[in-house]
């Protein structure tokens, strides 16, 4: 399959034989990183920008990792240390990277919509790391690798995602990819947690986690964000993981063979407790792991042909 | 157009002598391994190893490799080539690695192999087996093992088909490139 894509941006714009496609070639990817030498020489003399313009562990980790086994150089720049922080719009500083003549930019922007546009404008590749609400596309690709190697198939599977649905892109992506890849997606929050607009997602949505929680393959925790809870979207942490949280009784209702799932960082104690976190079904750093080889795949993808330069 | 470039019973004249070739020349299996390059290496290499098997009773290791990612010309093609996975079973540290690849021509696959083999370890030599070599080397490379040299102006391509069982060669297969 040729991949006709310079840029990703969304999940909303792949179809699902391009995603299928992404998950068939990553598992190629894996095993560079179980070599002694892990490396491979393909994208040698390739400049990977990592644009960072909100806080980031795993996912920046994870694409310079990823740049690097490929043999890329990355060069990562985050907001603060940098004149980003002087005031300087979004758009002259891209123009500026550019002018460096990078072969990939990485943007994580905390407004939606910023990867899109610099895609439009800028000759190079430009991956989307996490853009506001919209969308965090390759970390719904690696959940769904993730998915696919745990249980052989995303089609037919039910998947709970569970938490703050309104501001998560994790969450979004995540449907978007999930459903067009056949699986069930129910959406458990509190109401003040959902966006409007959330029926039209494809996904079953509910305010009730516990009888959801027998019927899932997956249980994807979702992160909540510190800064909501000073918002009034519920009213205290304790009670939040009373009725969302993960915890020990309700790993113990899961069905058989079923996974927990989380895109990380983890507020333990909170939306999932240590029982839960750490429990035989936690494929939590599976994911992590994943995270490596699915980035690989799409930098590969992205820069590796002509087509897809200017 | 496409034509076969041997009969069934060539092919199995070829593979014969492939395989009597490389038992002469080794002196002992311990350290012999195989690897063939995806796809139509591999399917040869399978060939040739059964019919080793068969005759000195003793399992030979063979793997897998994925040139795509060490090829010279990622960055030429207009798409990025499918990657398929590098399947090795075993440590080359210090073996008799077997290269096997269906076809020769420019060399530029079989230098791309042996940078990909040099990655996973250090192997105590490395011979290369081909089934046609057809002229037109761009590297210096030869092959210690060649079951048949022809002769095919550039437009043409070979092939190898597996067969149903996926381990047999059905057919081969000489077609137009596309262009």
């Amino acid at each position: 399959m040729n991949w006709p894509h310079k840029d990703l941006i969304a999940i909303q714009n792949l179809t699902a034989d391009e995603i299928g496609h992404v998950l068939d070639m990553a598992s190629s990817f894996k095993e560079i990183s179980k070599r002694d030498i892990k490396k491979v020489p393909t994208l040698r003399g390739k400049t990977v920008v990592l644009l960072f313009y909100e806080p980031s562990t795993r996912t920046r980790l994870s694409f310079e990792i990823a740049a690097k086994r490929l043999s890329a150089d990355t060069v990562a720049l985050s907001a603060s240390g940098s004149s980003f922080s002087k005031g300087e719009t979004i758009m002259d500083a891209a123009y500026n990277v550019m002018a460096m003549a990078p072969d990939c930019i990485v943007i994580r922007y905390p407004s939606a919509g910023i990867p899109a546009k610099m895609a439009e404008l800028l000759s190079c590749s430009v991956i989307n790391g996490g853009d506001g609400f919209h969308e965090h596309p390759t970390q719904a690709l690696l959940d769904m690798y993730s998915l696919k190697e745990h249980f052989g198939r995303i089609e037919g599977l039910t998947v709970a995602i569970v938490g703050d649905i309104m501001h998560s892109r994790v969450a979004r992506s995540n449907v978007y990819g999930l459903v067009k890849m056949g699986a069930s997606v129910v959406l458990v929050a509190p109401k003040t947690l959902l966006p409007p607009g959330v029926e039209s997602w494809g996904a079953s949505v509910t305010h009730e986690l516990d009888p959801v929680i027998p019927e899932a393959d997956a249980v994807m925790m979702l992160r909540v964000q510190n800064e909501r809870l000073n918002e009034r979207f519920f009213s205290d942490a304790r009670e939040y993981s009373i009725f969302y949280g993960l915890n020990r009784k309700r790993v113990e209702m899961m069905k058989d063979g079923a996974v927990i799932m989380h895109p990380g960082p983890m507020n333990r104690g909170v939306e999932i407790t240590h029982d839960a976190a750490d429990s035989a079904r936690s494929i939590i750093l599976d994911q992590v792991e994943n995270g490596v080889a699915v980035r690989m795949t799409l930098l590969y993808l992205s820069m590796g042909g002509t087509a897809n330069v200017d | 157009m496409t034509d076969i470039a041997v009969s069934e019973k060539e092919l199995e004249g070829i593979l014969r002598d492939l395989a009597g070739r490389v038992m002469e020349a080794m002196e002992s299996w311990h350290d012999v391994v195989f690897i063939g390059i995806r796809s139509g290496g591999f399917l040869l290499a399978g060939n040739v190893v059964r019919r080793i098997q068969e005759k000195i009773g003793k399992a030979v290791p063979l793997g897998a490799l994925d040139i795509a990612l060490y090829r010279d010309d990622v960055h030429r093609r207009p798409f990025s080539l499918e990657v398929r996975s590098t399947d090795i079973p075993f440590s080359v540290n210090d073996k008799k690695v077997i290269l096997v690849d269906d076809v020769i021509s420019t060399g530029r696959s079989v230098r791309a192999a042996i940078d990909h083999i040099v990655d996973l370890g250090r192997p105590k030599r490395i011979y290369l087996m081909v089934l046609f070599d057809r002229g037109g080397r761009e590297l210096p490379i030869q092959a210690d093992f060649v079951g048949k040299h022809v002769d095919l102006p550039d437009e043409k391509v070979i092939k190898l088909e597996a067969g149903p069982d996926n381990v047999s060669i059905k057919d081969v297969v000489v077609s137009e490139v596309k262009k």
